[in-house]
């Protein structure tokens, strides 16, 4: 069964004249396990796809299930519920809370879950160990390095055990040689089973996906796997 | 709920402790109107006990009448002064049935001497039942005696006769009072001040001698005016019985038939009424004032809250992508303003309270705590912060996630 199931979905910002039409029935799955990159120029509609796909907006049009429940009509608070249980975010900003320390930034999902205190430290230190930042607990966001802020930032995403973790340019602030640490961390999510996908403008990071869907103008230009050599090298 | 509630309070503790200049900045008006609730009520409240003991310290049957109608309005300040004689308080001690003692008072503020020595003093021109009216114990030799009445005698207050002798025996001494000689029989005990007046810094001396020897009879008048007639009803139930009579009486000598009173009879618990009454607007007046500066806190706090989500608003936004609701939203903002207030009434409080001290040790007012003003600015900084918070917690709560990161 497909995690994500996009059914015609069309999303209209504005009215009358200023009407701008972000995605234009739009169709689309994508299976548990899958990894997957969304690109496109600005204004191309992946942002929009990222929204509606992290229940942060609601399609104009069409529907939506994740994980075969119809999310296109629930109300504001029950979003929330589903992007809290289901959903990791990772962005290209990291949006750590800088009076937090690591810990305390991971922990923040699980307080939203009313996960019993008592449990939340044991799974966030999990989770943060899993990223390789087992050492750095306590430490506040200014005392860490961008990299080490955005795997803070995916030790969050991923520590309610969501079915989806959502990128949203998660290289977009880091150099080269973080960035394929951070892509790092996302083979081994996805090897350990994490449904991923991944909003980048760069072809090189789209390239280290199973499959690229590039957007134009509201639409899906192309959804194609990528090029088989990285698969034949692990072969 | 109140598993949330803890969790919320920690949360909002760690965030306001990042910011402390930010916090203490806001919890300044919260601090300052608490304060000024407290100590202004305390102060107010003092007053009104100060003056209610200064009435109770007068006897509780004891009548005062004075000169003019004090009961007419806006030009009872301008009332007459020459409406009471001395013949009148004679009349009312003879024929007023429900009086005990009568104590006609003229005083005027004259030079005192004694060879070196010189002062000011209340000179009060009474009659020996001055000492039973007005309860006045004696520290050293007599009261003046119905056989002074033509004599030129003193009785001197306290401090007075500390000013003029020092350590020395006063008795039988003279002092001149606008240079005439008179023989001091005694001293009172200290009785300390009554409205300002320090009773201490009196010489009483005989009414008739100070109309002979000193002020001089008025033209036109058959007998000496005086400014208060105290009188002691027989007992505290004939107070009102006395009250009656003597207005009957004065009405007929005065031979006022249709005309308003020229004079005005009060109880002590009248006087105590009218300064209750006056001292409870003080009150009043004092706490509504108290009340603006925490009011004003309050808006300081909403303000900075407002500052606060627009300057958090990434932070809301990712609270939100992660799962965050409308209320935990709004539940952490508000539960951010109410930490404030509830810290800043807490200082406030404690700031209210020292000033007490201090306003009990520089000042005769011996205020005490309130605890009702406590509690109700306890609860007013509470609710300010709970109301304050709201709004800002509102808008917080609207924020649209996408807009929200995106900013």
């Amino acid at each position: 069964m497909a995690l994500i199931d996009l059914q015609h979905i069309s999303k209209t910002y504005g009215v009358g004249d200023l009407q701008v039409h972000a995605l234009k029935d739009v169709s689309l799955t994508i299976a548990a396990g899958e990894y997957c990159a969304i690109m496109g120029t600005s204004g191309s509609g992946k942002s929009t796809a990222m929204n509606l796909i992290g229940c942060l907006d609601r399609p104009t049009q069409g529907h939506y299930r994740l994980d075969g429940i119809p999310v296109d009509t629930p109300t504001a608070d029950a979003l929330a519920d589903i992007r809290n249980r289901k959903i990791g975010f990772v962005f290209q900003q990291f949006y750590l809370l800088p009076q937090l320390t690591a810990v305390d930034n991971v922990m923040l999902p699980m307080v939203y879950a009313r996960v019993p205190q008592s449990k939340r430290r044991s799974q966030a230190i999990e989770a943060l160990q899993k990223v390789g930042l087992g050492n750095r607990l306590e430490n506040r966001p200014n005392q860490l390095s961008g990299g080490q802020q955005q795997r803070v930032a995916i030790a969050r995403a991923i520590v309610n055990r969501p079915k989806l973790l959502l990128a949203d340019e998660p290289t977009g602030a880091l150099d080269s040689q973080t960035s394929q640490s951070i892509l790092d961390i996302f083979a081994s999510l996805h090897r350990d089973g994490m449904t991923l996908v991944m909003v980048t403008h760069d072809a090189a990071v789209g390239q280290q996906c199973d499959r690229i869907i590039t957007f134009r103008d509201g639409q899906v230009l192309s959804d194609r796997p990528t090029a088989t050599e990285n698969t034949l090298e692990i072969a | 709920m109140a598993y949330n509630l803890v969790e919320n309070a920690t949360m909002a503790m760690k965030t306001l402790g990042a910011n402390k200049l930010r916090s203490g900045l806001t919890m300044l008006g919260i601090v300052i109107g608490n304060a000024s609730v407290i100590a202004m009520v305390a102060a107010g409240q003092a007053a009104q006990d100060y003056v209610t003991r200064q009435f109770e310290s007068l006897g509780t049957n004891v009548l005062f009448i004075t000169p003019g109608d004090a009961q007419r309005g806006p030009d009872a300040g301008v009332r007459r002064a020459d409406t009471l004689t001395l013949a009148d308080a004679e009349a009312v001690a003879a024929e007023v049935l429900a009086v005990g003692a009568v104590s006609p008072e003229k005083s005027q503020r004259l030079r005192v001497t004694r060879v070196a020595a010189e002062t000011q003093a209340n000179v009060l021109g009474t009659t020996p039942e001055y000492l039973t009216v007005r309860q006045v114990t004696m520290a050293q030799g007599r009261f003046l005696s119905p056989v002074d009445a033509q004599l030129s005698v003193a009785v001197l207050g306290s401090e007075t006769a500390k000013t003029l002798f020092g350590e020395r025996n006063p008795i039988d001494q003279s002092i001149r009072i606008d240079n005439v000689r008179f023989t001091v029989v005694g001293v009172v005990t200290s009785r300390g001040s009554s409205f300002g007046q320090n009773l201490d810094e009196t010489v009483y001396i005989p009414i008739e001698v100070m109309v002979d020897r000193l002020t001089g009879q008025e033209v036109g008048k058959t007998s000496p005016t005086v400014q208060t007639i105290a009188v002691s009803a027989q007992s505290a139930t004939s107070a009102s019985a006395a009250h009656y009579q003597i207005t009957n009486l004065l009405r007929l000598r005065h031979g006022l038939l249709t005309q308003e009173d020229d004079f005005t009879v009060q109880s002590q618990q009248d006087l105590l009424d009218t300064a209750d009454s006056i001292t409870s607007i003080l009150v009043l007046v004092l706490g509504f004032t108290a009340g603006i500066s925490l009011l004003v806190g309050g808006i300081g706090i909403m303000n900075i809250m407002l500052v606060s989500v627009t300057e958090r608003t990434q932070e809301i936004g990712l609270r939100k992508a992660i799962g965050a609701k409308g209320s935990d939203i709004s539940a952490q903002f508000t539960i951010e303003a109410i930490i404030l207030a509830i810290i800043g009434g807490l200082i406030g409080t404690s700031l209210g309270l020292m000033s007490i001290v201090i306003l009990t040790l520089a000042t005769p007012l011996s205020a005490g705590v309130s605890v009702s003003a406590i509690a109700v600015s306890f609860t007013v900084s509470g609710s300010t912060g709970l109301i304050f918070g709201l709004l800002p917690a509102r808008r917080a709560a609207q924020l649209d996630p996408i807009v929200a990161l995106r900013s």
